[in-house]
């Protein structure tokens, strides 16, 4: 979808395409198994979307140099160990200096191997265009992907949680009288429900319609 | 013929960067690594401990007032306190994932003093409360012998427990584990006597 567009991108049209027209998680529903999994506390979001992002920027840089080198026959492959070797290094990253997120978002990490927006990217994109445009890309999807994980998480932690990155935000005088911490909303169903009123408020802003999507 | 030969050699070649880009990258992070566990099991340690400690002195802190021992069968350390307190690790299933923590005994091996989680995959806000204080602190001075109960009704005896509303099963899960773990490894500490 757009890839064709993006062929004769210009910058801004890159940096926009990722972030807004073709955002990965409303526009191509692409890594929503991720985004429901970590987007209960904001620090763990901000952590998957840095990391995804670091994977995403790194195989764009391999990928699209290599792109006239890669034998067209066994270009997935090449994304696969490409991106399985990143992912590898952000978790030993995340193990050794945030050892607490690290724990907290624990196989997620492992799993931006499956991610479909890297693998997507690399197909769509990296493997047909220079360095310049994919890290662009790159940036902008992961910055997409960061952005809607953080609004979500927002949402969840405060309603979940009664905190925000870990610190309390509900008002001392509300938690003795009325509030009482959503549970649903700190458990998958609550983001399915965020996840899905995200999807629906930025596809009809977006004016993304379904007939389109074929 | 030409062509597989070179595609095999391009994914060798890929493999092979890649692999070493991994290996230093290993190289440089396994002592961090192996170094935060170590800090982690030590910081459980002085709190199943109740040893009072900062962030900054607890490598300290625990060199002075833990001792680390090994069992006659050297399978497992366990650690004693200057008031002749043991701890040691403990895990097993939980009912979503594994939990770890460490759990110390009273010198008379027939109470907890505390215990600590320190890795739960339990559903956060429920089953995940099993790793919260008022939980945990139930288990200060319980008999554990021949077994801890889980009580729905409020608990009476010296050997019982509440179960959190909403997570009884991750509640039994983790009196499960203790139950399993408890009786074998004070064996192993104390050569059955």
């Amino acid at each position: 979808m757009g890839s064709q567009g993006l062929l004769k991108s210009r910058t801004a049209k890159t940096i926009l395409d990722g972030i807004w027209r073709d955002h990965p998680v409303f526009s191509m529903l692409l890594g929503i198994c991720s985004a429901l999994a970590v987007s209960n506390r904001v620090a763990n979001a901000i952590a998957m979307g840095a990391s995804l992002t670091f994977v995403l920027v790194s195989t764009a840089i391999i990928i699209s140099s290599l792109r006239k080198m890669i034998p067209n026959r066994i270009r997935m492959i090449t994304y696969m160990i490409t991106i399985a070797s990143f992912v590898i290094i952000v978790d030993r990253f995340l193990k050794a200096f945030f050892p607490g997120i690290s724990e907290s978002i624990g196989p997620y990490v492992g799993l931006i191997i499956t991610n479909c927006i890297v693998m997507g990217r690399a197909e769509a994109f990296f493997i047909q265009n220079n360095p310049y445009y994919s890290v662009l890309d790159a940036l902008s999807n992961g910055f997409a992907y960061t952005y809607t994980l953080v609004i979500i998480s927002v949402v969840r932690e405060i309603l979940g949680f009664g905190t925000l990155l870990g610190v309390n935000v509900i008002p001392a005088a509300w938690l003795d009288s009325w509030w009482q911490n959503w549970v649903v909303m700190a458990m998958a169903p609550g983001a399915f429900f965020l996840l899905a009123v995200f999807i629906w408020i930025s596809r009809t802003l977006a004016k993304i319609e379904t007939k389109d999507m074929g | 013929m030409k062509k597989v030969v070179l595609m095999l050699l391009f994914i060798l070649i890929m493999g092979g960067i890649l692999s070493s880009a991994i290996i230093s990258v290993n190289y440089f992070t396994a002592p961090i690594i192996k170094a935060n566990e170590e800090k982690k099991l030590k910081t459980n340690i002085l709190m199943a401990l109740e040893i009072p400690f900062t962030e900054d002195d607890m490598d300290s802190v625990f060199q002075q007032k833990v001792t680390v021992r090994r069992d006659s069968g050297n399978e497992m350390d366990y650690y004693v306190s200057e008031n002749n307190e043991t701890a040691f690790e403990y895990k097993g299933k939980g009912l979503w994932g594994p939990i770890r923590g460490v759990i110390a005994l009273n010198p008379d091996f027939k109470t907890i003093k505390n215990v600590t989680i320190s890795f739960q995959e339990e559903t956060p806000g429920l089953g995940s409360r099993i790793a919260e204080k008022p939980y945990l602190d139930q288990f200060r001075n319980k008999a554990f012998s021949p077994s801890i109960v889980i009580t729905r009704s409020p608990a009476k005896k010296d050997n019982e427990v509440d179960a959190i509303t909403g997570a009884t099963l991750s509640s039994k899960a983790f009196v499960k584990i203790l139950n399993g773990e408890l009786g074998p490894k004070i064996e192993k500490i104390t050569g059955g006597n």
